[in-house]
């Protein structure tokens, strides 16, 4: 068994917490997104309601809240409701697989007349060994919810959205998938918590039989795999359907793509699925390729070890280590958000042939050839070491 | 009182049973739809019911070579599925419908 | 035990309702979205059958691909309502459910009649969930090579017949 109340409730929170953490992070992404889209432009952006403007995330969600409440004449009901719905699920069940701290280790402890026996609560929504695959499983269910939109809203424009967003997210997801492939080939672990621990300390790695290290870099899988990072990073723009690669909603052609016939809230879960994607990217590339949730050079058990003997209780030692790890992986997080933003504001948009070459004629084949570069290099020196 | 012990006792039976079911649905839908693409997908409902039961019973005689099996049928339905979808483009260009008789106008 | 067995009625359930509504709507685009439900709901199966890896591949290949697929033929075709979505004839439709009918009864019969006669024997749990994924592996690219590699040509033959067949003379818009 092993589970008891304290347990259960603390996993649900935690998927709550999740949740709500996606959700609330969505203004504050908006905010940034128009303040530094005002600051790349040379404007001011919103600054009237709050500190900085801060506020006006909230007379937003007011305004979106009241407005009126419609649904296109010749649309199909259901399905132009469930699309916002479902635009909702993929990022959110996403994230939860994502490590963002170090594990809580709890030790055995007496309260209400009853003992508590040691736990470890992970980080993160939910532990998985395939997590890596589950990730890329719930995201393709995507589409879905574009899809969904732009036939439930009965306009062609939406439709026309619809189906460039689809086809684009299957053709990146392509090189998306080799990217991966590739880290996985690289670390031998579908497990995203594994993955990170393999990426402690300095850059050591072993070659020919000898330990190469570089003492003034650490450990992170952008040294080893710097095709896989550009080319991961690339695929999910169009996957998030950012610019460059927002062709769904190219305002200048589509009107606005598959959200044409929505306002109000409905619209708003749209915003908030997409950002989504844009949290789930960026998280991803921080496990993948920049050590996830681990300060650079440094080891985080080492890290528990000396809070331990500085602060003298193991369990409170824990509790600090995971909550430093947890703030070091949002630094990096955000570092990328802010890439995603500063991108948007700085790339005009392709064109639609020019997206499906990028994707198919350049991004497939380098996935491919640094795939099995990879798959050849990891076999040459298994082999040299082996024998 | 059996019922209610299988109710809660979920084995082997209940997994090779839905599979079943699964797969006589997507029969059903093969031998009474028209439509060339609502039959595709009723094959891979059936597809889908024959998995269905692989994994069970590579779970409950504990032999992982049924979850192989299930890695070539997943494979080749979606083979089965781009080349069955562009047939029903090729149909759908020449009669602007996707009804299973004009399959008989595609020979010679 | 109790918690399993509600999971699996729950995901049953949802997967039949989702196979029955595949066959039975008219409208092809709502036919697909349930078949996709349905793909959701076996995939969930396949999770209470720990078999991870291939729960994430349903996903992926069958619920991220392939129904897509369908979905965006099908709003390109743009097909509102069948007029004759079943076949015709009282006689051979009768005939025709009750072979689907019998096929069900005699397979599910023959599962009991099994069952009671030899009940699977073997301990039903395989290794915990953390090595079944890199068994598989090693099993698909050991002794199962010969057909990984003769999927992957298939594979590629697939990819060459699809592009040729879809590129046949004429556009959408040619007319008859």
């Amino acid at each position: 068994m092993g589970q008891d109340f304290v347990e259960v409730s603390i996993n649900v929170l935690k998927l709550i917490v999740i949740f709500l953490l996606i959700v609330q992070a969505v203004p504050v992404l908006v905010w940034l997104e128009r303040r530094g889209s005002a600051l790349i432009q040379n404007r001011l952006g919103p600054n009237r309601v709050g500190w900085m403007g801060l506020m006006q995330l909230l007379a937003d969600a007011v305004k979106f809240l009241f407005k009126e409440e419609f649904v296109p004449e010749k649309g199909i009901k259901v399905l132009y409701y469930a699309a916002p719905v479902v635009a909702l699920i993929p990022a959110t069940l996403a994230f939860c697989a994502i490590p963002l701290g170090h594990p809580i280790k709890v030790e055995a402890f007496h309260m209400l007349g009853h003992s508590w026996g040691p736990y470890v609560f992970p980080f993160q929504g939910y532990d998985m060994n395939i997590g890596i695959v589950f990730v890329l499983g719930v995201s393709s269910l995507a589409a879905y919810s574009l899809l969904l939109a732009g036939w439930g809203s009965g306009n062609k424009y939406s439709l026309l959205g619809a189906l460039r967003a689809s086809s684009q997210v299957i053709s990146y997801e392509l090189a998306l998938g080799l990217a991966v492939v590739s880290m996985v080939l690289f670390y031998g672990t579908l497990n995203l918590s594994e993955m990170i621990r393999q990426q402690q300390g300095v850059l050591v790695f072993q070659a020919f039989g000898q330990m190469i290290s570089v003492p003034w870099l650490p450990n992170w899988g952008i040294f080893y795999q710097p095709i896989a990072a550009i080319l991961f990073f690339a695929a999910t723009f169009a996957e998030s359907n950012r610019l460059p690669f927002d062709l769904p909603e190219g305002e200048a052609e589509l009107v606005a793509g598959f959200h044409v016939e929505y306002g109000g809230f409905k619209m708003l879960l749209f915003f908030i699925g997409e950002y989504g994607h844009m949290m789930v990217a960026s998280a991803l590339m921080t496990v993948f390729f920049f050590g996830g949730y681990q300060i650079p050079f440094v080891n985080p058990d080492e890290v528990y070890q000396n809070l331990t003997l500085s602060l003298g209780s193991s369990t409170l030692a824990s509790v600090v280590t995971g909550f430093l790890h947890h703030l070091v992986f949002f630094l990096k997080f955000a570092i990328f958000l802010w890439i995603f933003i500063q991108v948007r504001w700085t790339l005009p948009r392709f064109r639609y042939d020019q997206l499906m070459d990028l994707g198919w004629r350049t991004m497939l084949p380098w996935a491919l050839g640094n795939t099995m570069v990879t798959a050849l290099v990891i076999f040459i020196l298994n082999r040299s070491v082996g024998g | 009182m059996q019922g209610l012990e299988s109710f809660f006792e979920v084995g082997l039976n209940h997994y090779l049973i839905l599979s079943t079911l699964l797969f006589a649905c997507g029969l059903a839908g093969v031998l009474l739809r028209r439509n060339v693409i609502v039959i595709m997908m009723s094959i891979e409902l059936m597809l889908n019911g024959v998995n269905l039961s692989f994994v069970a019973f590579s779970k409950y005689m504990a032999m992982l070579e049924g979850q192989i099996m299930v890695f070539f049928v997943m494979t080749i339905a979606a083979a089965e599925a781009a080349v069955g979808l562009a047939l029903a483009v090729a149909i759908f260009k020449r009669f602007r419908e996707v009804n299973i008789r004009y399959f008989e106008q595609l020979k010679g | 035990m109790a918690s399993e067995s509600f999971l699996f009625w729950l995901v049953a359930l949802l997967t039949m309702a989702g196979a029955l509504m595949t066959v039975t709507l008219t409208n092809p685009i709502f036919c697909a979205l349930s078949l996709a439900v349905t793909m959701v709901g076996v995939s969930a199966l396949f999770v209470t059958l720990d078999a991870y890896f291939l729960a994430g591949v349903q996903l992926i290949v069958y619920a991220g691909a392939v129904m897509v697929l369908f979905v965006m033929v099908l709003m390109l075709f743009d097909l509102k309502h069948e007029v004759k979505a079943f076949t015709r004839g009282i006689f051979s439709g009768a005939l025709k459910i009750a072979t689907v009918g019998l096929t069900a009864g005699l397979v599910s019969g023959a599962i009991f009649a099994t069952m009671r006669v030899s009940p699977p024997t073997g301990e039903p749990h395989l290794a915990p969930a953390n090595d079944l994924t890199a068994a598989l592996g090693q099993l698909l690219y050991s002794q199962y090579v010969f057909g990984f590699e003769a999927l992957g040509v298939l594979l590629l033959v697939v990819a060459v017949g699809a592009v040729a067949l879809a590129r046949s003379k004429g556009g959408t818009h040619a007319g008859s």
